[in-house]
């Protein structure tokens, strides 16, 4: 007699297996998804189509709206600002749409003299109204970017001249004007598609499917989580015409971006980690700088928070006990050790000299100086954030190992972003791990980590904890010149490092991976690529 | 001694040593482990060779290490999910079944109640809701498993309960909990210990998939779903994922092997079956 072939609950009992190879191939696969590009893509130079493949963190093209990488991105090729920045240089602010501007000495008026030969991409004049325009509306508008002109009055003095006003001193103001949300909008065509300037502007769909800009390239299609397609805009009226017919956009996951890149898919991969650019070869290029972000400890100083890490003491023995080196070989190469708060490429960053280094002996003393015993504290940071392709995983297990042999019980909480950021932003957090990129390349930007402001207030230091370095704020704020603000920002971070509860730690590389055929890359902290400056050999 | 027919199959036989190969790595952990499982003293992301054969991770751990360690955490959580499972499940169903009328009616719309989520999003919603941590994964994975027992029991309750040895003991005088301990249960445990059997590789994958959605167990404890999760991390690193993945197939296909085997053992039909196959 014949046996069954099989019982019927074979399939059952298999479906277990088969699930667990679903979870291998889940992880061997990435997640990642690419779709490829509408013109069919593998576009190479030759073609004078360029493929960027890019996590996307994108909402609008609309400029008054934009505060994304990626929006940044599309901005800066479409739109162009009155000041720019060259290549990587954020210290120093160069005209664009203006020709020439001046700071009066108070700091608290900036006056801005237009070019005259500047055209948006159908051909009319870029004019002192539609740069008022533009202004107007990114600060009156209220959406993201609006903060970046909060107070600052915009006037037109004569065809050619603009006039910013703040009623504090403002140096900052030239650093923030390059930003591309400040990018200046053709004003008729934008009042023609619903532009107000006000929180009722109805133009964003508009200027999702068409730019009314005078950058080298002009938006031909916007797919806010797939791709996004630029065309060169044939009537630049620049002296360097873009070199590329058309540009796309991709929105792909770090891992297919370096199989897109390698196979010769895409031309720019912006997100590989410095593990990933390890493993690149061929005549690929990469390009590893430190990013502006500063990835950072906090250690709150409320004690109805904690009554371990508001000791002052903590946050020194924290400071002595974590491993930078450490940090810095799992971060990979391009990454360096922020010395401050304040990145290396601004204005007032701490020497790498100053940074702190590693003692385990006097991160010990610091402790027995507290007369904490063993403490134990809960560290808590965001799980699946990735900062420049880090994640902080990997980085939360190194401190906590760290801080063990100093004699720090460290509880790790991830938490999804969301969940992590309420209890940051509350100020709840025991001890956090978290990053700061600059809002604008100012150092001014960073005094949100005194006493009573933002950040330091999620690190649970009210206003009146330390007079002196608050003090030391508001004169940095009035300060003008470039030398008195340097020595000025310096001051307050050597001082916010010795007592403050912040424990900076590292700025993650950025690594862009171009293909051969692309030349001039520079990586820029505030639109990370400048589509427009990108050649093909 | 000699092992009864069903055990002395291949795949049985397969399952079984699997099984217990994992058993004595969970039980040996300590002295078989060439590393400590959370010292990051290794080179990164070096791949499997002398001195770390499962290669290591993005910290300098030894994955062998944390393999074996991980083993100490996720089978005996998986057996003490199913145990409670077969505990909280059987013991529903067999009210459920014993009694009838409504406390059948309640008990079994409630087990449809979560028979009607997909299983996985359920567990998430639980876990998610409890907060990350193992135990909770644990909480969470029961809370979707118990149901399929109750069914089952319930079933064969049903189909025994009017039989004449549970109607004598019944006129005898004996109180339900009697009837349902002495009767009833020894003649459905049979059926419940193959579901069990079978089911602790689904919940072994239940439990890792939560890690994996970082729903399980917190970092840096050596859970073979997280281990899978860190992996996704370092693409390039195959190692990473593949021998933490590898970890939960052999256990997954040992169980099922050996649920298999059981089911046969205890089956009439499939153990005559394999008897005259045999012969």
């Amino acid at each position: 007699m014949a046996t069954r072939s099989r019982r019927p609950g074979a399939k059952a009992a298999l479906l277990p297996v088969l699930l667990t190879g679903a979870l291998a191939l889940a992880a061997c696969s990435g997640g990642g998804s690419s779709s490829a590009p509408a013109s069919g893509g593998g576009g190479g130079a030759g073609s004078k189509t360029l493929v960027i493949d890019t996590s996307f963190d994108l909402k609008t093209a609309d400029p008054g709206r934009t505060y994304e990488p990626t929006g940044l991105i599309v901005g800066k090729a479409a739109y162009e600002t009155l000041l720019t920045f060259e290549g990587s240089d954020v210290t120093k602010p160069v005209p664009a749409l203006a020709e020439s501007f001046e700071l009066s000495k108070d700091g608290k008026t900036l006056t801005l003299k237009l070019r005259k030969d500047a055209t948006f991409a159908d051909g009319s004049p870029v004019t002192a109204d539609d740069v008022v325009f533009s202004l107007n509306r990114v600060r009156d508008m209220k959406g993201t970017p609006s903060f970046l002109l909060d107070g600052v009055e915009v006037a037109k003095t004569d065809d050619t001249t603009i006039t910013l006003t703040s009623a504090k001193a403002n140096a900052a103001l030239p650093y923030i004007l390059p930003n591309p949300a400040l990018g200046i909008l053709n004003s008729k065509v934008a009042k023609e598609h619903g532009a107000t300037a006000d929180p009722n502007d109805k133009a964003e769909q508009y200027l999702n499917s068409a730019s009314a800009g005078s950058g080298p390239y002009t938006i031909e299609s916007f797919n806010v989580s797939s791709q996004v397609v630029l065309r060169a805009n044939a009537k630049y009226w620049g002296q360097a015409k873009p070199a590329y017919d058309k540009v796309v956009i991709r929105n792909v996951e770090a891992a297919t971006q370096k199989l897109n890149i390698s196979r010769g898919d895409s031309q720019v991969a912006l997100n590989l980690s410095g593990d990933q650019v390890a493993g690149i070869t061929g005549d690929l290029q990469v390009t590893r700088t430190a990013s502006a972000n500063v990835i950072f400890l906090l250690a709150n100083r409320d004690p109805s928070v904690s009554k371990v890490t508001s000791d002052p003491k903590f946050a020194e023995a924290v400071r002595k006990g974590v491993d930078y080196a450490g940090l810095l070989e799992l971060a990979g190469e391009g990454s360096v050790q922020a010395p401050g708060v304040i990145p290396s490429m601004l204005l007032g960053a701490l020497p790498p000299e100053a940074a702190a280094g590693r003692d385990v002996e006097g991160a010990k003393a610091a402790l027995k100086e507290s007369g904490l015993v063993n403490p134990t504290v809960k560290l808590e940071y965001p799980s699946e954030l990735t900062v420049n392709g880090l994640s902080f995983q990997p980085l939360a297990e190194r401190i906590q190992a760290n801080l063990k042999e100093v004699g720090i019980t460290v509880d790790l909480v991830p938490a999804p972003v969301t969940t992590a950021l309420d209890n940051y932003r509350n100020g709840k957090e025991e001890l956090g791990l978290w990053y700061w990129g600059p809002d604008y390349p100012d150092p001014s930007d960073y005094l949100s980590f005194l006493p009573g402001k933002l950040v330091g207030l999620r690190a649970g230091w009210k206003a009146g904890a330390d007079k002196e370095l608050e003090a030391a704020g508001d004169k940095a704020a009035a300060e003008t010149g470039e030398d008195a603000r340097k020595q000025a920002y310096t001051d307050i971070q050597t001082k916010l490092n010795a007592s403050g509860p912040f424990i900076p730690l590292i700025q993650p590389g950025q690594n862009i991976v171009t293909a051969s055929s692309v030349t001039g890359l520079k990586f820029n902290p505030v639109w990370t690529v400048d589509v427009a400056g990108l050649g093909v050999k | 001694m000699k092992l009864p027919r069903a055990w002395r199959q291949p795949l049985a036989i397969t399952g079984g040593v699997i099984a217990l190969a994992w058993f004595v790595i969970a039980l040996s952990a300590p002295l078989l482990a060439p590393h400590d499982p959370l010292a990051q003293e290794l080179p990164r992301l070096a791949p499997p060779g002398p001195g770390h054969w499962f290669g290591t991770d993005q910290l300098g751990r030894d994955i062998l290490s944390r393999v074996m360690y991980g083993a100490r955490l996720s089978i005996p959580l998986t057996l003490l999910l199913v145990a409670m499972s077969v505990l909280v499940g059987g013991l529903l169903g067999a009210i459920s079944g014993y009694f009838g009328k409504w406390v059948d009616e309640t008990i079994m719309r409630f087990a449809d109640l979560v028979f009607a989520f997909p299983t996985v999003i359920l567990a998430m919603v639980v876990a998610a809701a409890l907060g990350a941590s193992l135990a909770n994964a644990v909480l969470a994975v029961l809370v979707v498993a118990w149901p399929a027992y109750a069914r089952v029991t319930r079933g064969l309750v049903l189909g025994v309960r009017q039989r004449e040895f549970v109607l004598s003991g019944r006129l005898l005088g004996f109180s339900a909990w009697r009837s349902l301990r002495v009767d009833v249960l020894p003649n459905v445990t049979g059926p419940i210990l193959v579901l069990a059997t079978l089911d602790i590789g689904t919940a072994l994958l239940l439990l890792s998939g939560l890690s994996f959605l970082g729903l399980g167990a917190k970092p840096p404890s050596p859970e073979w779903g997280a281990m899978v999760a860190s992996g996704v991390e370092v693409f390039d690193s195959w190692w990473v994922a593949a021998f933490p993945g590898l970890a939960i197939l052999t256990v997954v296909l040992a169980f099922n092997f050996l649920g298999d085997t059981l089911r046969d053992a205890l089956d009439p039909r499939t153990a005559r079956a394999i008897k005259e196959r045999a012969l």
